[in-house]
């Protein structure tokens, strides 16, 4: 039964860092003599246990696991926030929105200054300005105004948070896929669209590499699919995780990534970085 | 099938986390469209309307006028000392946050990141409280802008030494940032002596001012040994007795640092005043 169960998790999940090492290593070295679990020294340690993950290859179609690789718990599987989630979208879809709506009170509406009809005497209700707002064509009151920018900061550990979060959900909904690099055999879109297929991944993938200077063959053959999109690790963020339904982060990324999140969390002075944020400040 | 993956997922982490991820598996892909914050989350501003909730926080509403020639700015203009407790003082030093080998001031606890200071709201220094008195025990060179009797007996029974002492505005907005403040590449101030109402507070031994007598303070600590009963320890014979003893002059910003200097951070180096006047007018 439990063999079965094993055998059922090994076609079905990639990925499972809820299997223990043992079990780990022997479905490694039934899949690939190469494979490895590269222990792995972390800078910060934690109390709980090191994420496990596979590592794939992207230069054939078939999946091919190349080892495991361990990843910080406090950056992978992190408390799932979706409400933090939610807030920084909300906040990468308004910092730069202006909004251009614009209407004209009824000092800026042309005309109006003449009285249109006297005080008394026509029985018709009293007036001093065809532009008053009860007038039609007349001023709008408390309008908008153009152009009115949305812009706002999220605070500092919101954001660290968000980014800690929609990781973790990635990873616990198998969306996440670490490969050892992104060079890729041929420059041919058709190559990277089948691959995706076959793996069961998408439709919409976010690959995301150390650097922002990517291997020439994935840049040309996804430059033209709107779905599969390339970005560097600085350019992580929770809009883009949630945009595309799976993210592929190639392994220096992973380290670049894990690096900056937990250096931010385990920030000692944390008073510069939570301090009310101020448009001028340098 | 089902059950036991179940089964053998629950004998893994128990924390809320885990169990959130636990479940996150067999829920839709979180995306765009299926995110929210939590209920109730986002509290609209909206105007006071209680007792006290339009009025004018106790500053009345009116101005300069016929009937009184001046404007009535209310009360929150007296001079603040945010808290700072021994407990907290304790904490610092034990997980290495204050250096406490060396002489402490404002500007080591600032640069410890855990107390905050905003001059702007009248806060001018530290206000060392007297929690957690019983259990201090750290040797240390303090100097602080406020404390209370308990708090100097803590100190002194400790071993150490405590003066209070009063920065004015300008010295403390360069104590809050001090390599933002070098980068400014303007001289140290002078510190200004203090403002009418504080000078007896600094110039008296028993408060441990730093315009008062040495020889009285002296005289001051066996008193307030007597007074709590416990030995005054001799720092005379204290292996750290320099430590112990360096003090500020009484216009003087930083530790090493003499008012009218210029650090330049970037060539490493500082630059001293030479004209005469300049000297002059530094000097104290």
């Amino acid at each position: 039964m439990y063999n079965r169960f094993i055998s059922h998790l090994r076609r079905a999940l990639p990925l499972n860092k809820y299997l223990s090492t043992s079990t780990s290593e022997t479905t490694v070295a039934e899949s690939n003599k190469n494979a490895t679990i590269e222990p792995k020294k972390f800078k910060f340690p934690s109390y709980q246990k090191p994420c496990q993950v596979w590592v794939e290859n992207l230069d054939t179609i078939d999946e091919n696991k190349l080892g495991i690789i361990e990843l910080h718990p406090e950056i992978f599987s992190a408390n799932p926030r979706i409400d933090l989630i939610q807030q920084n979208v909300r906040w990468q879809q308004l910092y730069r929105f202006v909004s251009y709506a614009h209407t004209k009170s009824r000092f800026e509406v042309r005309g109006g200054g003449r009285k249109p009809w006297p005080q008394k005497g026509l029985g018709k209700a009293r007036h001093g300005s065809i532009r008053s707002p009860l007038f039609r064509g007349g001023g709008v009151i408390h309008g908008p105004k153009s152009p009115t920018p949305h812009f706002y900061m999220l605070p500092y550990y919101k954001r660290v948070n968000g980014l800690t979060s929609a990781l973790s959900i990635k990873l616990a909904q198998d969306d996440l896929h670490i490969v050892d690099d992104i060079e890729i055999p041929t420059d041919d879109p058709k190559y990277i669209e089948e691959l995706i297929k076959s793996r069961n991944w998408g439709p919409s993938v976010l690959i995301i590499d150390e650097v922002d200077i990517m291997p020439r063959n994935i840049t040309l053959a996804v430059d033209q699919i709107r779905h599969i999109n390339l970005m560097p690790a600085y350019g992580l963020n929770v809009y883009s995780m949630l945009k595309h339904d799976t993210l592929v982060l190639s392994k220096a990324a992973v380290n670049l990534i894990e690096d900056k999140l937990l250096t931010a969390l385990h920030k000692n002075n944390t008073s510069f970085v939570t301090k009310p944020f101020k448009i001028n400040q340098v | 099938m089902h059950a036991g993956k179940l089964k053998g997922e629950a004998t893994m982490g128990s924390n809320t986390a885990d169990k959130a991820l636990r479940l996150l598996r067999y829920l839709p892909r979180v995306c765009l469209a299926n995110i929210r914050d939590n209920p109730g989350a986002v509290k609209k501003n909206r105007r006071g309307r209680a007792q006290h909730g339009g009025d004018n926080h106790g500053d009345g509403n009116k101005g300069s006028g016929q009937r009184q020639n001046y404007m009535r700015l209310g009360h929150h203009l007296r001079r603040q000392y945010p808290p700072l407790s021994l407990n907290d003082l304790q904490l610092l030093i034990e997980t290495n946050r204050i250096n406490a080998n060396q002489p402490i001031d404002l500007v080591s606890i600032l640069n410890s990141g855990l107390y905050r200071l905003s001059p702007d709201k009248h806060e001018f220094g530290i206000h060392l409280t007297d929690e957690g008195a019983d259990l201090f025990k750290a040797k240390v060179n303090i100097e602080v802008q406020w404390a209370s009797e308990l708090v100097i007996a803590a100190i002194e029974k400790a071993g150490g030494t405590i003066t209070t002492s009063y920065y004015d505005q300008h010295s403390l907005q360069a104590m809050l940032n001090t390599k933002k403040f070098f980068e400014r590449g303007v001289p140290i101030p002078r510190r200004m002596i203090p403002p009418a109402d504080a000078i007896e507070y600094y110039t008296d031994p028993t408060k441990r001012g730093y315009l008062s007598d040495p020889e009285k303070i002296s005289e001051e600590r066996f008193v307030l040994s007597q007074k709590y009963g416990y030995t005054l320890p001799n720092i005379e014979e204290d292996k750290d007795y320099e430590m112990l003893t360096e003090r500020k002059d009484p216009r003087q910003i930083f530790f090493g640092l003499n008012p009218g200097w210029v650090v330049n951070l970037k060539d490493k180096v500082i630059l001293k005043p030479q004209n005469e006047d300049l000297k002059d007018f530094y000097s104290t």
